[in-house]
């Protein structure tokens, strides 16, 4: 392994200001299941490593705070999954973090660092997407709520600053009823990462969001205020029409080992299609 | 005496160790001063090497060596089961991704791929063949050099060996029915949880060698002549493998290894990382042409097979694997014309090895499939063409060969009837069965010790590795029943040549009934003396003197062993000794130069759920029955199947190597080569064995172990198929596959 400096700040500002200083050259540390890999593999040779876990402001911890959902920067997916806010009120979250790579890795990996490695195939990023999340990220000169839809670029680039760092991420908590489900394909049913990931979120007011992952440079979001898409009873090729300009954004790449192009379009229909008639049935059932 | 522990299931004999973390594999052991390898590979197949330059390695402190081929005795050393075609390191240049270049030997793990990275190869790049269509092409370029084989017809080719063999006469056969199709099998790798792992060490006048070998004494053997020493002084320690599946049979980087350790003086120690071990084990990709002729009633008349396995750029043991896994390709079935021709071809690909099925899942698949269409094409159940043309017991299914060894017949009724075979099928499901054969070891020589020490223990030395498969318990289990002791009071030794006697090998599925006899043998020869010790401390003739199952019978009574032992040994005390020795010797006449000791025989039957949408398989009950002749030991035999079911459930449903275009393995590893997880599990899973204590082994059993892997893709295809009502042909059966066979229009 490549010899790097460790630093265990215990203060957002100083952990902000060895960003600051480092720039590329530093490596934030919170789970370390991407960052010890690439480590380990060489493909990340940072000067330092800064672990968060000692930062007393980061805890681990979901909150309801002035009608957000707040999850610290360090609150691992076993616990966003379990969470009876999340549960409640962004059941498509909690299950897309369930899926996050295996048990033991749940154990470790942060919600945060999911995004911030801006994986297109991030488990987490179709739900926080439909769910209008937003990232709170403390830089050098002070705090930015980032819309999660402006934060990703491409894998593993965010528009995170030079010295910015993500403290926590925050929901909205609905104020009617909704439901939602997410969905992903992967090559097995065991712990893999996935080729298509889809979120869907129907509110009581018709508004649909549909997010979809894996299937080009960046996760994204389309929105229908119509409410044809929420109405199951609608003209289906009015239906089809709308799913059809959402996934017109899908450019999944032809080098992928892990599923071919027009498999991967063929199961981002199939999935939203799912992922949409869930969200409805949740809806109509109980609610997200 | 208390209740006999053959047919029993005590707690495997090291199972705490391993689960405990305990258990030393060879990547754990500590020793003095050793030093740590990193190998120097380029990022391409085949290359000329131009040059070398190992300066800025050198420079960094701790680092002790960077050895290329210039550093090895010249001509550099060639080794190999079959062919002695493997340099020690490549020579001149490299025949695959992955070929080490260089090893570089350093004080640490970290310093050695911090010193490797800095080695700077300069090469160029030559043209390679990765597929058999690009190895076949009559302008490939060559991957072996024809001077390694210069009487040899093929050399100009490719093509290693031919493998015919065949009865009646195919051209001449007419059936009412053909189905001809081509059928591929991927290639795969053994992925045993424990890394390969080797260690040498200057030894005095010697050398000792650890490994996670199969087969402690051929290396031995390889080691020996490579380093021109007798046999007496290399000592090769193997601690039990952590898994091997075949993949740790022969040498392969041993012998670089004791050359770098006797070059520096030190201990040496390479730990291949799992990425680094896909490139140096797998299995022979395979596609193999069907032509089967079937009559309406159901009765086959030929099977015409072709079968071309893509191994690596040296022989390995593959060839072998190639000819023996071929072999019974026509199935257990009474076939009167067969003609198979198995062909090994060459490429620049990382040698292909044994692996669990040794070359007959690969035909199988393409076999019992054709079988299949064959049974459709006549409206014919498929189950019930199977029964048909079973061969029964005694049956010369394979004319000049050992006849059928088993009443199959049941295997497969009991598989039909505990997949529901006649029960209605639930929608949108779909059914398949398929039988598996395998020829079992044509060769073999198992030597062993036995000593019963005087307070009534035992100590069992054999030779055989127990990677996983629990032949230590098994031994364990045969000396204490026949010697009287409870389990826990026999200690079995194994893994260190300089102690324990000759064994030829651990393969297929060969320990319990070679070795096992091997051990019986060396117990009766003990339960000899103890009888004959018996009639002198009784004034008996020794005739009037029986003992079975640690128990002495003399004509009035019964006597424990320490009854007589103790008092036979007298004061100075001591010990008995016995050996045994299981010899099977070649048959030159024979086509695999030897009949097989036994079959392996299974049926697998499968129920599939497939998502039309996906193309996702959920294999929702999976039923495995093998003829094991006896289980002595009924949770192992029960968890050797599963294993092996499971195990075979990857390369049918996910696993696969994927290639660039430059012959570079793309998915190495863990992340983008997927094996079944728990969750990929069949949602039931039913194993069932057939025993009629019919087999040449201790206690009429038989070896199995590889059975329940040998047929898995063909049942599980055939299922897929009934689901789907489409064929599927390549495998695995990714849910992409699925889905596209959806996509056709005829589905």
């Amino acid at each position: 392994m490549h010899a790097f400096a460790y630093v265990r700040p215990a203060t957002v500002a100083e952990a902000v200001a060895i960003l600051l200083a480092h720039g590329p050259d530093a490596r934030v540390l919170a789970g370390g299941t991407d960052l010890v890999i690439r480590l380990r593999d060489g493909s990340a040779k940072p000067s330092v490593v800064v672990d968060l876990k000692r930062i007393a402001e980061l805890r681990p911890g979901i909150r309801e705070e002035d009608g957000h959902l707040v999850i610290s920067a360090t609150t691992v997916m076993t616990d966003v999954a379990a969470d009876p806010l999340i549960r409640r009120y962004a059941s498509a979250l909690a299950e897309a973090a369930s899926v996050v790579g295996s048990v033991q890795i749940r154990n470790r990996a942060t919600l945060a660092g999911n995004i911030c490695n801006a994986s297109p195939a991030a488990d987490t990023a179709p739900s926080l997407l439909v769910y209008g999340a937003v990232v709170v990220a403390q830089g050098p000169d002070g705090t930015r709520r980032i819309p999660i839809d402006e934060f990703f670029v491409r894998s593993g680039v965010t528009t995170l600053a030079r010295g910015e760092l993500v403290t926590a991420i925050e929901l909205p908590v609905p104020t009617g009823r909704r439901g939602a489900m997410h969905q992903r394909r992967t090559r097995r049913r065991g712990h893999d990462l996935a080729s298509v990931t889809v979120s869907c979120c129907v509110d009581e007011a018709g508004m649909t969001r549909l997010a979809y992952g894996s299937v080009g440079p960046r996760p994204v979001v389309y929105a229908d205020a119509t409410g044809v898409l929420a109405d199951p009873s609608a003209d289906r090729e009015a239906r089809l029409a709308i799913l059809e300009a959402m996934f017109a954004g899908a450019s999944p790449s032809p080098r992928s080992m892990r599923a071919s192009p027009e498999y991967r379009l063929a199961m981002l229909r199939v999935l939203g299609a799912r992922a949409l008639q869930g969200a409805i049935d949740r809806l109509h059932a109980d609610g997200d | 005496m208390s209740a006999p522990i053959i047919g029993s299931s005590p707690n495997r004999v090291g199972g705490i160790a391993r689960v405990t973390g305990q258990h030393e594999y060879v990547a754990d052991i500590l020793v003095a001063d050793a030093l740590e390898a990193k190998f120097v590979t380029i990022d391409c197949a085949h290359a000329r090497i131009i040059s070398v330059d190992a300066s800025a390695a050198l420079a960094l402190p701790g680092v002790l060596a960077v050895m290329t081929a210039a550093d090895m005795p010249q001509p550099v050393p060639r080794f190999g089961p079959q062919l002695e075609d493997r340099p020690v390191i490549a020579v001149g240049e490299t025949k695959y991704h992955g070929d080490p270049v260089a090893i570089v030997v350093a004080e640490t793990r970290d310093l050695a791929m911090q010193a490797a990275a800095l080695v700077h190869v300069e090469y160029e790049e030559l043209p390679a063949v990765f597929t058999l269509a690009g190895a076949l092409d009559p302008s490939a370029p060559l991957v072996q050099d024809p001077s390694l084989r210069p009487k040899d017809r093929f050399a100009s080719t490719n093509v290693l060996r031919e493998h015919p063999i065949g009865w009646g006469d195919v051209d001449a056969a007419t059936a009412d029915v053909v189905v001809e199709h081509t059928y591929t099998f991927p290639m795969v790798t053994h992925f045993a949880i424990e890394p390969h792992a080797y260690m040498a060490a200057p030894d005095g006048d010697g050398i000792a060698v650890w490994s996670t070998i199969q087969h402690p004494n051929w290396l031995q053997k390889v080691i020996a002549q490579v380093l021109h020493m007798p046999l007496a002084k290399v000592r090769v320690f193997a601690p039990d493998p952590g898994g091997g599946f075949g993949g740790k049979q022969h040498a392969k980087y041993e012998p670089l290894v004791a050359l770098a350790a006797m070059h520096i003086g030190r201990p040496v120690r390479l730990v291949l990382t799992l990425e680094e071990t896909f490139q140096a084990v797998r299995r022979a990709s395979a596609e193999v042409r069907v032509r089967t002729g079937v009559n309406r009633d159901g009765s086959l008349v030929f099977e015409d097979i072709v079968a071309d396995y893509l191994i690596g750029a040296y022989a390995d043991i593959a060839d072998r694997v190639v000819g023996k896994g071929s072999y019974p390709a026509a199935g257990p079935y009474n076939v009167p014309n067969v003609r198979i021709m198995a062909r090994s071809v060459l490429s620049h690909t990382m040698p292909s090895t044994a692996f669990r099925g040794f070359g007959n899942p690969q035909v199988n698949w393409a076999v019992e499939s054709n079988l299949d269409e064959a049974a459709r094409a006549i409206g014919m159940d498929r189950l019930q063409i199977r029964l048909h043309n079973l061969a029964r017991k005694g049956d010369a299914f394979i004319p000049f060969d050992t006849p059928a060894d088993g009443h199959w017949e049941q295997t497969v009724l009991r598989a039909a009837e505990l997949i529901g075979w006649d029960s209605p099928l639930p929608e949108g499901r779909g059914r398949g069965i398929a039988l598996g054969v395998k020829s079992g070891p044509t060769t073999g020589l198992s030597y062993s010790t036995v000593r019963l020490l005087g307070d009534g223990s035992v100590v069992v030395f054999a030779g055989t590795s127990d990677m996983g498969q629990g032949a230590r318990t098994v031994f364990a289990q045969i000396a204490a029943q026949e010697l009287g002791a409870p389990l826990g009071w026999v200690a079995v030794v194994m893994g260190d040549t300089a102690v324990v006697p000759y064994d030829q090998q651990t393969s297929a599925s060969r320990s319990t009934v070679l070795m096992g006899n091997s051990v019986l043998q060396a117990c009766r020869s003990i339960q000899k003396q103890l009888s004959a010790m018996a009639a002198r401390l009784h004034g008996l003739d020794e005739a009037q003197v029986t003992m079975d199952r640690g128990v002495i019978h003399l004509p009035d009574r019964d006597l424990t062993v320490l009854d007589v032992l103790v008092p036979g040994l007298g004061r100075l005390g001591g010990e008995l000794t016995g050996n045994g020795e299981v010899r099977k010797d070649a048959d030159p006449t024979h086509p695999l130069s030897g009949a097989p000791a036994f079959f392996e025989f299974n049926c697998t039957a499968i129920e599939v759920d497939v998502d039309r949408e996906t193309g996702d398989i959920t294999i929702a009950r999976h039923v495995t029955v093998s003829d094991v002749g006896k289980s002595l030991n009924p949770l192992q035999v029960r968890m050797q199947d599963e294993g092996a079911a499971i195990q075979g459930l990857g390369h049918t449903l996910m696993e696969h190597y994927i290639w660039d275009e430059k012959g570079r393995l793309r998915n190495p590893g863990a992340i983008d080569y997927r094996i079944p997880t728990s969750m990929d599990l069949p949602l039931e899973l039913i194993g069932a064995t057939i025993e009629n204590e019919d087999g040449p082994g201790p206690y009429g059993s038989k070896g199995m172990s590889e059975g329940a892997l040998l047929c898995i893709s063909s049942a599980v295809g055939a299922a897929v198929r009934d689901a789907i009502g489409v064929p599927m042909r390549d495998l695995p059966l990714t849910p992409e596959r699925v889905w596209r066979a959806l996509q056709e229009p005829s589905s």
